[in-house]
């Protein structure tokens, strides 16, 4: 091969590699609005978005916040979305966004199906998101930052994904939540977060709001449609029906001592026959402590007995009228979070009488027994 | 001819490769869309009758293995040559349709999931290029890559598909049969376009080194792609319910499942890259066979890649551009059901006969 030819070929072997490099449009990260949690309120256009956002630095921005919350308005989610562009003057990124919140004002009077149907059908956004909604305002729930000394969209989301349940408290995906509003009875739950002002004894900063989130309740939905709020107590019913939460207290007397009892794990047995449903749950219990020895699973050293039968008469009795509590409200409000339309719809298949049938037309014959772990 | 000669594990390798390639891509959806939560099912069905077709064709191979004769020597010899060239054609509008719809999926993936977009002609061309490199460099080349590749690819699948297991409760797979076990088989059928992941053996056929064992490595091959294929298909449709018509990215969403990766930042983008890569295998193992069919159309066997060949490969690619996937989905591939299950499973159950039948009259001119 002559010179010249070798030469012409490396030529255009660079020219064509010149080319395919620049056809290749990336994003680059500094053009980039990086969501980690979104808040939507009820707004006067339609709904207020608000974005908790990382945006790396460029040199000519501040550096060290790890991040701000950038709220804009918009008739549709996609509208408001379009608008943090605007805000922030860069592209806003949903691939990161954790936690969905919904304000109060929006989940109790309108119908968010455009909201719910806009993220899972978002290519980007994951699915495995954590969505909740909150008391009050979700734009004021987003700007506790400061409060909490952290992120509040990856507060939210650890707690509701790694803690919640440890402490018998079930949380959802947006997937769950979304397939939740769609399928069957087309009824589902979302975690309702609070913010709990706590007493600032800081003396170096004072004037520093602090507090701390709780999620012991919940709020029902059928069709993303607000039906109910769960209480503790009814909350705590439910999560007796639930096989992967675990962690549950209860309070008993012994010896003229007030002791807590944890579930430690559960074994439930569901049988459906008709109408009818045998619910068989086994809790098997320990003395609660804060020892990370104590940590709750099934596959935990065992100790020699230190619950007596009185204590656990006490925990079996009040599990039971918990789950009691909780069945009577379901029947009451007709949802369904412990699946009983699902587990008739494994055995007989779907159709359209059972998504219809009424939660109260299950006959559920609750028997809760209570062991030592 | 040594440049395409390949061991029977190298085979094994390329053909598991092959099999996790595709199918993660949009067919779990289009699957879901038919039959609902029974669409591993139907899988299932489709990869029985791969396996009988496979076991016929292995039989071929064993059969071919002393006389080496590729396959258009083996029809030309036993069904006449108009016969070989109609089957060919056929071949040839498989593979690029195959080619086309992946390609399509994989350009839709660096789209929306890595956010990184360009122009059709531009992304293609590199494939393109790679595909005609192998060509130069013999299907030897493509096996030893797939080989070196293989551990890798095959722990992003794992890696990809564990994780979302602990989210998944099989029991919404409950009642087996819901669909109806006649509408089942019906789309075993009528989706058999996506399966028969075999039919790159017949174009190296002429080339695999048969010693002891063909069988057990590709049927072990065989196996494992199976069981990872209708795990993570199983794995959607509980998973994503009555949503998983609507993704038609089964692994990418799958991924997003992946337990570590909801606060600790994007570990399924790195399986699903070394994924992708056996998708890029897949796709060039394809090119070659389209190359190879056109080969044997004009009756040629080039020594080096043969331009205009190249010039006709690449203007196929170009495809997408003028016709939607949607519709080659719903046309084409319907329209050549008949043709293509012709060559994807009745040519497979004859061709040890007509390897016979080649061999004898290859034997009576020697004699």
């Amino acid at each position: 091969m002559s010179n010249i030819k070798r030469t012409a070929i490396v030529i255009v072997a660079l020219v064509l590699i010149a080319v395919v490099m620049v056809s290749f449009k990336g994003s680059d990260v500094l053009d980039r609005a990086i969501i980690l949690g979104i808040g939507i309120d009820k707004g006067d256009s339609g709904v207020t978005l608000t974005a908790e956002i990382v945006s790396p630095g460029n040199g000519q921005e501040q550096v060290g916040t790890f991040s701000k919350t950038v709220t804009v308005d918009g008739a549709t989610v996609g509208e408001a979305i379009q608008n943090i562009a605007e805000k922030t003057g860069k592209e806003a990124s949903l691939g990161q966004c954790v936690v969905l919140i919904l304000g109060q004002e929006l989940y109790e009077t309108v119908d968010f199906t455009a909201i719910t149907d806009y993220f899972i059908n978002h290519h980007s956004f994951k699915e495995s998101a954590v969505m909740c909604c909150c008391e009050g305002k979700a734009e004021e729930l987003f700007n506790n930052s400061d409060a909490l000394s952290q992120s509040v969209a990856l507060s939210v989301a650890a707690m509701l994904l790694d803690e919640a349940d440890k402490i018998g408290i079930m949380s959802n995906s947006l997937l769950q939540f979304a397939r939740s509003q769609t399928e069957l009875e087309k009824t589902g739950f979302l975690n309702k977060i609070k913010f709990t002002p706590s007493e600032n004894k800081d003396a170096q900063d004072p004037d520093k709001t602090q507090g701390f989130f709780s999620y012991r309740e919940l709020a029902v939905f059928r069709q993303n449609t607000f039906v109910c709020d769960l209480n503790e107590d009814e909350v705590k019913g439910l999560s007796m029906f639930l096989k992967d939460t675990e962690g549950e207290t209860f309070v008993s007397d012994s010896s003229g001592l007030k002791l807590t009892v944890q579930v430690n794990s559960k074994d439930i047995e569901q049988k459906i026959n008709g109408d009818e449903v045998d619910i068989s749950i086994t809790l098997s219990v320990r003395l609660a402590r804060t020892d990370s020895d104590e940590v709750t699973g099934a596959i935990t050293a065992k100790k020699d007995k230190e619950i007596d039968g009185k204590m656990l008469d006490d925990v079996q009795k009040q599990a039971t009228e918990l789950a009691e509590l909780y069945l009577k409200k379901q029947a009451e409000y007709n949802f369904d979070l412990i699946k009983l339309h699902e587990m008739s719809r494994q055995k007989n298949g779907s159709s359209r009488e059972l998504a219809e049938k009424p939660t109260s037309d299950f006959i559920v014959k609750l028997k809760i027994e209570v062991k030592e772990n | 001819m040594d440049k395409n000669r390949v061991s029977a594990d190298q085979l094994a390798l390329m053909y598991l490769l092959i099999i996790a390639g595709g199918k993660f891509l949009s067919l779990p959806s289009i699957l879901a869309a038919d039959v609902g939560h029974d669409s591993w099912l139907a899988m299932c069905f489709s990869f029985l009758w791969d396996g009988v077709c496979l076991a016929f064709l292995l039989w071929a191979i064993k059969l071919n293995s002393k006389a080496n004769m590729d396959m258009s020597a083996i029809l030309d010899k036993s069904v006449t040559k108009v016969v070989t060239k109609i089957i060919l054609l056929i071949f040839f509008v498989i593979f690029a349709l195959r080619t086309n719809i992946l390609l399509t999926s994989c350009y839709h993936m660096f789209s929306v999931t890595f956010d990184v977009s360009t122009n059709w002609i531009v992304y293609v061309l590199p494939v393109a290029a790679v595909g005609f490199f192998v060509i130069q460099k013999g299907f030897n080349a493509l096996a030893r890559a797939s080989q070196l590749f293989f551990g890798l690819i095959l722990i992003a699948v794992i890696a990809l598909l564990v994780s979302p297991l602990m989210e998944v409760e099989f029991s919404e797979l409950l009642p087996i049969g819901e669909a109806g076990w006649g509408k089942i088989l019906e789309t075993s059928f009528t989706r058999s376009f996506w399966f028969s992941d075999y039919l790159f053996m017949f174009f190296v056929m002429d080339g695999i080194k048969v010693k002891k064992h063909v069988y057990a490595p590709v049927f072990i091959a065989f196996g494992v792609g199976v069981v990872l294929t209708v795990l993570l298909n199983a794995v959607f449709v509980a998973l994503f319910g009555s949503y998983a018509p609507s993704f038609d990215m089964a692994m990418s969403k799958i991924g997003v499942f992946s337990a570590a990766s909801t606060l600790n930042g994007r570990w399924d983008w790195l399986t699903l890259s070394i994924w992708l890569i056996s998708v890029f295998i897949k796709i060039v193992t394809f090119i070659y066979c389209e190359y190879k069919c056109l080969e044997k159309l004009i009756d040629k066997n080039f020594a080096n890649v043969n331009w205009v060949l190249a010039i006709i490969i690449t203007l196929t690619l170009m495809l997408p551009m003028l016709v939607s996937t949607e519709t080659l989905l719903s046309t084409v591939i319907a329209w050549g059901l008949i043709p293509f299950t012709v060559v994807q499973y009745l040519l497979p159950l004859l061709m040890p006969l007509f390897t016979k039948v080649a061999l004898n009259k290859t034997e009576v001119k020697h004699e």
